[in-house]
């Protein structure tokens, strides 16, 4: 627990406080809280953007609309799916590549960089440029998987829903794992080499050193690697529009609700009911990490 | 006095060249009017949902958009009605379908300004090799390319069939082709027509039979327009579907293996009683923005009058290979001799037949590509397929 500290201040420097901060928080309330409480409300209303379409309270029809409809319920499991499988594979590979990178070796300072390269290009630019790999005609790894005969040849990758998902997972591990090795690495080097040093005198295993030393201290990095990639996961647009936007996540069937039926009809509180249970969602996984973060604490 | 117009509009290497210079050349007549262009997305969909945001806020800029032929009717609410003006843009020389792509409901809401058919590529050198002539059913076509294909070790035929509005496109073609439809002139659903709902079954196991017997590869269901422009220039398929833009492309020799060897025809009809050559009609239309003051409107019109003049499409038509949408301009010596299979296809390019004009286009699409898609992949059987397709469009449109 914290100390509390009271400091006594003057009335004038509590006014020059409060201007100071005042302009961060309007701009946070304008930017953060005015469109969440906007989106909150829409929700409740059926309504258009096509003139004539009048804006109508509908209580919580939206969300038992949802439930019932098959497409939300398989993009809601498309969404799970992918962040359950893409976040631990990639917290297993961060993981040890960032063990990898902790030890002492030559070049370690090109290697640590150069491991960043997938994560510093664009998403959207990778995804194109996997999706060219994946072609059936003149992909690399479409023509790899052939020739090893673990695809018949012509199979193509992302037609196939489970196939698009591996290889799309494929891809954000190939893509975050980094970020999460490098995340992981520096909670690493924040551990005193004594420890170690200490466990080897009394004769710990390499593994005992690493259950009982390594990833105790590592946990609230690690806590806070996981809840990064998850909220990301949760919210994936960009790599499964661009390379096989059949297979729909959340925030992918909410573009096509908000955009393409944007002037079809009353469509924009339905989008913003999916929008508010993205953010449910999320939510609700935040609040277990940090829970789970919590307890490491205390 | 002077006024300032903002122009979306595709900006894409020579489109974007050509645009440019048509300003400089506008502004010689008009130096008092100035055309700022604002660059938009390659892809359609992306402009798509920029129109939305710009439109759906109420903004006065762009003052005129460029338009797919598919947008006029979601947009009309928002876009000036040009149905008095129709003198002034001479509508009446320009090919009819196109003009007709652009009213909706009795009113012009978007001037034609270059027009786009999907047309069927082949190989001349390997027909004329082993003696077939182009085919003019798609029955012919599949095994003539079949043949072709086994013997010289290359694909048959290339579609684009990604779930996309290209495969609502290339599907089109099929259907129209075996005198089919989902959705009649008026907008009724008519799937479950006796007649209709048969020559719908004809033309779909067709496509698909394409794909299930290797003529085609199974990649097409993953594949663009660019995805099957690169093979078949690169000699790796005897015929291909796609759009008037491949032409100058494949003929170029810095890029394409098979330049000088391409053929261009019109593409095969269904084999069965009232099958018919179809070709989808795509293309791009200009729109005035509703919310854009008096004089911006004006100066809006004096722009597109001339970007759609005889003389203007005639140099869009030679420089960006972009169809011109007046009839006029086909039997111009001068495109004759830069593109001469638009001249020689004109029919097709008269008769390209549009997509539904709905103001529930988007919705309606999007239902097509994915029963479609699921069909082709062999997810669902043809009889599901349809049915789902049939009680989706009836509950988009609310019939």
């Amino acid at each position: 627990m914290s100390t509390k500290i009271k400091i006594k201040y003057k009335k004038k420097e509590i006014w020059l406080g409060f201007w100071l901060v005042l302009p961060a928080m309007l701009a946070i309330f304008i930017t953060a809280f005015f469109p969440l409480l906007k989106t909150f409300w829409d929700s409740f209303f059926s309504f258009g953007l096509r003139p004539g379409i009048l804006k109508r309270f509908i209580g919580f029809d939206n969300y038992v609309r949802l439930f019932h409809d098959a497409r939300f319920m398989t993009s809601l499991w498309n969404t799970l799916i992918f962040t359950l499988i893409s976040v631990t594979l990639e917290f297993i590979l961060g993981l040890a590549t960032a063990l990898i990178l902790n030890a002492k070796f030559a070049l370690r300072g090109l290697v640590r960089a150069a491991i960043l390269i997938p994560w510093a290009v664009p998403t959207s630019v990778s995804s194109q440029m996997w999706k060219w790999m994946y072609n059936d005609q003149y992909g690399i790894v479409a023509q790899i998987l052939y020739k090893l005969g673990w695809l018949a040849p012509g199979t193509p990758i992302l037609s196939e829903k489970w196939s698009s998902m591996m290889a799309i997972i494929a891809v954000d591990v190939w893509k975050t794992a980094p970020f999460m090795a490098l995340l992981l690495l520096a909670g690493l080097q924040t551990i005193p080499s004594e420890l170690y040093e200490a466990a080897r005198i009394d004769g710990a295993s390499g593994w005992k050193q690493f259950t009982k030393i390594t990833l105790p201290i590592l946990s609230p990095t690690i806590a806070v690697a996981l809840i990064f990639r998850t909220l990301d996961a949760l919210r994936v647009f960009d790599i499964f529009y661009i390379m096989n936007k059949s297979v729909e996540t959340l925030a992918v069937y909410n573009r096509h609700i908000l955009m393409d039926r944007a002037f079809t009809g009353a469509w924009f509180g339905y989008g913003s009911a999916i929008s508010v249970v993205i953010f449910l969602i999320i939510s609700i996984f935040a609040i277990i990490y940090m829970r789970s973060l919590n307890l490491k604490f205390e | 006095m002077s006024v300032k117009i903002t122009m979306a509009a595709g900006a894409v290497g020579k489109e974007l060249e050509v645009l440019m210079n048509q300003i400089k050349m506008f502004n010689k007549i008009y130096p008092d009017i100035e055309v700022q262009l604002l660059p938009m997305p390659n892809s359609s969909t992306a402009r798509h949902d920029l129109y939305v945001t710009y439109l759906g806020a109420m903004t006065s800029d762009p003052d005129i958009l460029m338009i797919d032929v598919i947008w006029p009717a979601e947009f009309a609410p928002f876009v000036e009605d040009l149905t008095n003006d129709y003198d002034y843009f001479e509508l009446d020389k320009f090919l009819p379908g196109t003009v007709k792509s652009g009213t909706v409901q009795g009113r012009i809401v978007a001037i034609p300004w270059f027009t786009d058919a999907g047309l069927l590529y082949y190989r001349k050198d390997l027909l004329k090799k082993y003696g077939y002539d182009v085919p003019q059913t798609w029955e012919e076509l599949k095994k003539v390319a079949a043949d072709i294909a086994s013997k010289e070790k290359i694909n048959g035929m290339l579609f684009q069939l990604n779930q996309y509005e290209g495969l609502v496109c290339d599907v089109a073609e099929f259907v129209h082709s075996y005198g089919a439809d989902f959705l009649d002139a008026n907008g009724k659903v008519i799937i479950g027509d006796p007649d209709n709902h048969a020559r719908l079954v004809k033309a779909l196991t067709m496509l698909k039979s394409f794909i299930d017997d290797g003529v085609a590869p199974k990649g097409v269901l993953t594949y663009m327009e660019e995805e099957t422009r690169r093979p078949f220039q690169n000699g790796e398929s005897v015929f291909l579907r796609n759009w008037p833009y491949v032409w100058s492309l494949a003929n170029d020799p810095k890029q394409s293996k098979i330049a000088g060897k391409i053929g261009v025809a019109p593409l095969p009809k269904g084999d069965i009683e009232g099958g018919r050559h179809s070709a989808t009609l795509g293309g791009w239309m200009l729109a005035i923005n509703r919310y854009s003051s008096a004089a911006e409107k004006d100066a809006a019109k004096k722009f597109i009058k001339f970007l759609t003049s005889y003389d203007q499409q005639l140099y869009k038509a030679i420089n960006a290979g972009q169809n011109p949408t007046r009839k006029a301009v086909y039997s111009d010596p001068k495109l004759k001799e830069a593109a001469p299979f638009m001249v020689e296809l004109y029919n097709v390019f008269i008769n390209a037949e549009p997509r539904p004009i709905t103001p529930l286009y988007t919705e309606v699409s999007d239902s097509i590509q994915r029963h479609i898609h699921d069909f082709l992949l062999g997810k669902v059987d043809i009889e599901k397929a349809l049915k789902d397709l049939e009680s989706e469009l009836k509950m988009i449109t609310g019939q």
